[in-house]
């Protein structure tokens, strides 16, 4: 009997996951990339390392909400099944979130942490124990997760894309579909990030975010493409799946939705922003509005993404 | 016990024998406790033609027991399993219910108990099987349409009927396997 | 097929019987089997005893853990039902805990059909019913009483008490069933044969649809050498049904024209000389009549009439005459069709008899039975009045045990020739099983008294008075039955668990009930007695115990040719096959089948045709969950064509109406049914409100059907109504 058994949850989780790998990943590049011993990007680097935990732990508490039975959940980590993609990206995650609060930790302000700190009541004054500075570690923290994030980001794909029973996800693109779409929701968390904040925007690291979306998007777009033009040549299952998104129930919401709003529009707004920057060398443009329009279409288009492939994919099926 | 000596249970399948009275299926859920509005197996019809050159046939179907089992391949706690006789089970001790195993079957053979939390399916009647007898379906049918067996007995009625009959697999194209050989 | 996830009323019923925790135990269970070996639990023990849920009484191994009937499988020892268990076999265990069973007496609280109750004490149900019933015998004398039922292995006791209060108005079921193909083939043979399906190499059915009306062993028989292409099935039918689909020629017939294609075939074989000629001359009589009375009918002339093509049937014809003996014309079993359903089943008989397939392998069968004691109980005097319905008058050749229920309802209704006032009813739904529901409520409410006695809540049990709840099969012990048949057997049902609920087995309902009526002598027995004096001529050692170990006793070798001896007497008026029947025409009827033309539907009319489905019993067990879930909602068979022209989409919600009333049911535009016909499933659309499932669901097609009956054995006839249909 076909039914749809993952629901919203699973697309969330399926996104924040893949949000908290994306700006993981920026936030750690804009630390590895140095100027004179100092980050070049300091306050990407910062802003990413205080967000990056907390969707991917919102979304772990949602997968596990979803479970039939959530209290059995630990089953995933006294079992490797390492032909599971579950399996594997269980303990990604787990490694990566850990990295994740560690590297939050290393970023987090001295007068932060002790601002916290300070609020330890006696009786748990051996919590003091964990008042370490961990900011020397921030380069090397940034540079353990790289592959963790990178891990992360892709698994919400292969999750999918390795079963072979829906042809729908049973492609070698699915993966890096969602790779990319992570890597650019997770830039565009951060512009938005910068650009809500009340302080006029600093063009330099502004600037190094569009050129890292406008690179995601584009490369995710040049993987949506062929998977497109593979499906319709490929065999019969998965030109029937495809007919999904072409003609099918989720049409619109695939192409008009995610590909038009969520991918091509931000791309366009991005590229206007960084004109100037391309043509001659000034600044962007620089238009809050446009900037944090442009970042809420790639988080709505991630989003949409994982609802089309979450719930189209579960529907395909080899006749 | 019969999963040490080296067995392969399959089921053979002689469709044009259906005549879709839901046998097999009630005997299923009395046999395995299969709630109401789920089933462990089903007849999947095909109806075609104008009036009055008409065409119906019936096809059992339940899970393939396959030789490569996509759901226990996906299943990240091991709940669900293989026994060597072939015969695919789920431990509801170890299932978490994350229902990967429901949409890594191409068959759809499973289903989710929301009274358990857990995934469920056939299980060749294993609790029969091991006491040397037929799984309920087999048994309970009018016109005998399945025939159950150990494929690895040269001699046995299913490797005789396979060897001289031609049958096909559905969707084999997955990799999966399937032991459930219909015969034309 | 759609699942979805779990309402709580479907939780319910999972939990109800104890379902989901022996789902667990089976996946885990057989883990825990598989290290730490079988479980401790105590061995589940196996009951043989055999299934209730229909007349083919297949044999059942019924399997009890801790007093929970677990699961129910099939007794291979009997040869009749071939080591199956259908559909509602299987689903049989509901029956037991379904919530919905009637669970203790009751006595109506509000109107008759307001479904008002007042749960009483078994003493209170009989001191009631009885107080009702002797009152009725003071007015009216017990006359005033009528006794319906159907068969069941305990109705005999039921009937019993009928007659021994006096009343002469016993009346059962075959009058809505067989009783025409039955009266039929003892006009013709002396009596009622069985086909040979497992070994005639060519078959034609007209409307027995086999593949979804059960009966053992004939479908098993039949699907078994269909499909191994060891028989060539030719199948007639309005309908595409399952026996369609597996047929090697289907043709949907013109209805009521079967007798045309019948008489054509006979055209042929006779006027080619393909018949048998030595068994025609030495077993018949009237062949030559025949032969004058057929030359009329050809082919060309039924092509016309029946729409099957003329080189069809003469092609038919002759493979069936050449594969005779091996040859059959299959009787069919519900004959309640059309006004002449006698006639052509008499045209079906005289078929298979010039053929000579009679007593050989693979052809007709007179049954074998196997000898029985029966319990001597006192008997008592004949009734003094006749039968309400004036059967020797209206029906003389008709069967006097079993009534004719259609003209009974009629005098009854118009208190001619007497006044009938009190209706005990056992194991009997007539609201449902007979036309013009509106007619039978009249009827229901008319009485002074009505008594039902039932496992649920019936349509019927809605509208009495007392309603006495039997225990279902599977808790009560029945007298022995044996079954006739090619593969005669004795089947033996025994009690496997306790009555759950406060119920009590059909004899004891009678015991309390003569009690009071003081009649007890007519029932000093027990079940056990009774059992024992039937057991003991059994060709067994010790019958009663081989019995309870077995369930059956069955005779697996048939045995042909036991008539085929020239000095053997038919019990007919010739003692021959009577081709043509000197004894019809003296009661007034025609000798030899003569066709009568049935009238077309007017255009916008449909005619409606009846039938099964392999998951429910008539209009029983559509309220088993286990049933109900393949077919939620019943539904109207429309053809594309007429459907497109009056705008109909399968769903579209219809009025469908008749002279005898009119019901709201939605379209299911199929090509599977001839453009001039429609069709739903019985069951549905019930008053009573203790078939949760059903209740209101759908429409009954008994409010449709208008009466009519077969001339000469009073038969319903079922498919003389014609509807008007209107999207609403
Ligand atoms: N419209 C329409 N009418 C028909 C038919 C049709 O196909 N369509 N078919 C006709 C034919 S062929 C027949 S045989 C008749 C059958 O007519 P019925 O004999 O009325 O058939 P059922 O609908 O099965 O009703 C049987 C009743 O017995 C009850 N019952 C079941 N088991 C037991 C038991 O163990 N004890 C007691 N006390 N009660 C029990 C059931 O709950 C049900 O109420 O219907 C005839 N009428
Ligand atoms: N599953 C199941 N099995 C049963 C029963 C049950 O209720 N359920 N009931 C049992 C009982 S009591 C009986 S009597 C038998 C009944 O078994 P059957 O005798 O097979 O009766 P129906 O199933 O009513 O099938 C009658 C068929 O005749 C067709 N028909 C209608 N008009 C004509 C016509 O003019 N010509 C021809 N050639 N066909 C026509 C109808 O479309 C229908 O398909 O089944 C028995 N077995
Ligand atoms: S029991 Fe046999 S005939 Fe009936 S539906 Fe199942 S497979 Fe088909
Ligand atoms: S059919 Fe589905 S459930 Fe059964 S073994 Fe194959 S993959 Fe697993
Ligand atoms: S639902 Fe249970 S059996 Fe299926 S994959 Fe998840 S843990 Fe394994
Ligand atoms: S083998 Fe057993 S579990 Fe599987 S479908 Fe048949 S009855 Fe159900
Ligand atoms: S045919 Fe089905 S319902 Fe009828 S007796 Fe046999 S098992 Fe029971
Ligand atoms: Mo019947």
């Amino acid at each position: 009997m076909q039914t749809i058994e993952w629901g919203f949850l699973i697309v969330n989780y399926l996104f924040l996951g893949g949000l908290s790998a994306g700006i993981y990943f920026v936030s750690a590049l804009a630390t590895y990339l140095q100027e004179d011993g100092q980050p070049a990007y300091p306050r990407i680097a910062r802003y990413g390392a205080m967000i990056a935990p907390w969707p991917v732990a919102l979304g772990s508490f949602l997968l596990i909400f979803d479970l039939g039975n959530w209290y059995r959940f630990y089953k995933l980590f006294i079992h490797f099944k390492w032909q599971s993609p579950m399996s594997i990206g269980s303990w990604l995650l787990l490694v990566f979130t850990g990295v994740s609060f560690l590297y939050f930790w290393a970023w987090l302000p001295e007068e932060a942490r002790k601002a916290l700190f300070a609020k330890v009541p006696k009786r748990l004054a051996f919590l003091n124990r964990f008042d370490v500075d961990l900011s020397g570690w921030r380069r090397f923290l940034g540079m353990l997760g790289f592959p963790f994030s990178i891990g992360v980001g892709i698994y919400t794909g292969v999750l999918l894309g390795a079963v072979q029973s829906r042809p729908f996800w049973n492609t070698n693109l699915v993966a890096q579909m969602f790779l990319f779409s992570a890597l650019s929701t997770g830039t565009a968390a951060l512009i938005l990030a910068l650009s809500v904040n009340r302080k006029e925007l600093d063009f330099k690291q502004l600037r190094f975010l569009y050129t890292l979306d406008i690179c995601f998007i584009t490369i995710e777009f040049f993987i949506v493409l062929p998977y497109l033009i593979h499906g319709k040549l490929s065999v019969l299952a998965v030109q029937d799946a495809l007919k999904l998104i072409l003609g099918g129930p989720y049409t619109f919401v695939f192409w008009v939705v995610f590909m038009l709003l969520g991918l091509l529009l931000p791309l366009g707004i991005e590229l206007w922003e960084m004109a100037p920057a391309f043509l001659q060398k000034s600044a962007v443009h620089h238009n809050k509005r446009l900037a944090s329009g442009a970042a809420l279409l790639v988080l709505m288009g991630g989003y949409v993404l994982r609802y089309v492939f979450v719930y189209a994919g579960q529907v395909s099926a080899f006749k | 016990m019969a999963e040490k000596t080296k067995k392969r249970y399959a089921l053979v399948i002689d469709s044009r024998k259906c005549i879709n009275c839901k046998a097999c299926v009630v005997a299923c859920k009395a046999e395995n406790g299969v709630p109401v509005g789920k089933f462990r197996n089903w007849i999947t019809e095909e109806r075609r033609g104008t009036y009055p050159h008409l065409l119906a046939t019936f096809d059992p179907e339940q899970c393939q027991h396959c030789q490569n089992p996509s759901c226990v391949r996906v299943c990240p706690t091991g709940a669900s399993w293989q026994r060597e006789d072939g015969i695919v089970l789920v431990k509801f001790d170890d299932c978490i219910g994350c229902r990967y195993c429901m949409i890594a079957c191409p068959y759809n053979a499973r289903y989710f108990r929301e009274d358990e939390g857990v995934v469920d399916k056939c299980t060749f009647c294993v609790q029969r099987v091991d006491k040397g007898k037929i799984p309920a379906c087999v048994e309970t049918c009018p016109s005998k349409v399945r025939l159950f067996g150990d494929l690895d007995d040269p001699d046995g009625a299913l490797a005789q009927m396979l060897m001289t009959r031609r049958y096909l697999t559905k969707k084999s194209e997955t990799g999966n396997g399937p032991q459930l050989y219909y015969l034309l | 097929m759609a699942s979805n996830r779990m309402d709580r009323r479907t939780f319910l019923q999972v939990t109800a019987a104890g379902a989901a925790a022996t789902a667990v135990v089976t996946q885990t269970g057989c883990l825990k089997y598989f290290e730490k070996g079988d479980g401790s639990a105590p061995p589940p023990l196996e009951v043989a005893t055999a299934c209730e849920l229909c007349p083919n009484k297949c044999s059942v191994l019924a399997v009890v853990e801790g007093g929970v009937i677990r699961k129910l499988n099939p007794n291979p020892e009997n040869p009749k039902s071939r080591g199956m268990l259908c559909a509602r076999g299987n689903a049989a265990v509901k029956q037991v805990y379904d919530p919905d069973r009637l669970k203790q007496p009751l006595i109506r609280a509000g109107e008759r059909g307001e479904g008002k109750w007042r749960a009483v004490s078994w003493d209170e149900a009989f001191d009631y019913a009885a107080k009702k019933l002797s009152e009725i015998k003071q007015k009216y004398g017990p006359e005033g009483t009528l006794w319906s039922s159907t068969e069941g292995f305990q109705e005999i006791f039921f009937k019993n008490l009928g007659s021994a209060f006096g009343s002469p108005n016993i009346v059962r079921h075959p009058t809505l069933c067989l009783a025409s193909v039955n009266l039929a083939y003892s006009a013709t043979f002396g009596t009622v044969p069985s086909f040979d399906l497992l070994n005639a190499e060519y078959v034609i059915m007209s409307g027995a649809n086999r593949f979804e009306a059960i009966i053992t062993p004939d479908t098993m028989d039949l699907i078994g050498s269909a499909m191994q292409r060891k028989a060539k099935l030719i199948y007639l039918d309005p309908r595409f049904t399952v026996t369609a689909a597996k047929a090697d020629q289907w043709f949907p017939i013109r209805p009521g024209t079967d007798m045309a294609f019948i008489l054509a075939m006979l055209n042929v074989i006779v006027g080619e000389g393909r018949y048998d000629k030595e068994f025609v001359a030495t077993y018949t009589t009237g062949f030559d009549k025949l032969a004058e009375h057929v030359a009329q009918y050809t082919p060309d002339w039924a092509e016309k009439e029946t729409g099957i093509p003329a080189r069809d049937i003469v092609h038919i014809a002759r493979e069936f005459a050449d594969a005779a003996p091996r040859a059959v014309y299959y009787a069919g079993r519900r004959s309640s069709w059309y006004r002449n359903d006698f006639q052509m089943r008499r045209a079906q008989a005289i078929l298979n008899a010039v053929v000579g397939n009679w007593d050989r392998e693979g052809g007709m069968v007179p049954n074998a039975k196997i000898a029985m004691g029966e319990y001597l109980f006192l008997p008592w005097d004949d009734p003094k009045a006749g039968r309400v319905d004036e059967l020797d008058k209206n029906f003389p050749l008709a069967a006097k045990g079993d009534g004719v229920y259609l003209k009974l309802r009629e005098n009854v209704l118009a208190g001619k020739p007497y006044p009938v006032k009190g209706w005990m009813v056992y194991k009997q739904d007539p609201v449902n099983a007979m036309p013009d529901q509106a007619a039978t409520l009249r009827m229901l409410k008319g009485m002074d008294f009505v008594g039902v006695i039932d496992i649920a809540m019936s349509d019927t049990a809605w509208f009495a008075d007392v309603v006495f709840p039997e225990s279902t099969y599977l808790e009560r012990t029945d007298p022995i039955e044996a079954m006739p048949g090619i593969w005669p057997a004795v089947v033996f049902r025994q009690q496997v668990v306790k009555p759950i609920h406060d119920t009590k087995p059909n004899l004891e309902i009678v015991q309390g009930l003569a009690k009071r009526l003081e009649l007890s002598d007519y029932f000093d027995y027990t079940m056990d007695q009774w059992v024992e004096a039937q057991a003991k001529d059994l060709p067994v050692k010790e019958p009663f115990e081989y019995l309870k170990k077995h369930g059956v006793l069955g005779i697996a070798e048939p045995k042909y040719g036991g008539t085929l001896t020239p000095d053997h007497r038919f019990v007919t008026k010739s003692g021959k096959i009577e081709l043509f029947s000197e004894r019809l025409g003296e009661s007034g009827y025609d000798p030899l089948p003569v066709y009568k033309p049935p009238t077309d539907p007017r255009p916008g009319e449909f005619r409606m045709v009846l039938g099964r489905k392999g998951t429910f019993t008539h209009a029983n067990q559509t309220n088993n969950p286990w049933l109900h879930e393949f077919y939620p909602e019943n539904s109207l068979w429309l053809n594309p064509k007429p459907a497109a022209n009056m705008g109909i989409k399968t769903g579209d919600m219809l009025e469908v109406s008749s002279m005898a009333g009119s019901v709201k049911i939605k379209a299911l535009v199929t090509e599977e049914i001839r453009p001039d016909c429609v069709f739903m499933l019985h069951g549905y659309g019930k008053l009573a409100k203790w078939q949760s499932l059903v209740y209101g669901v759908g429409a009954s097609d008994a409010v449709i059907l208008e009466t009519a009956w077969d001339e000469v054995s009073g038969n319903a006839a079922f498919h003389e109504t014609f509807v008007k249909v209107r999207k609403v």
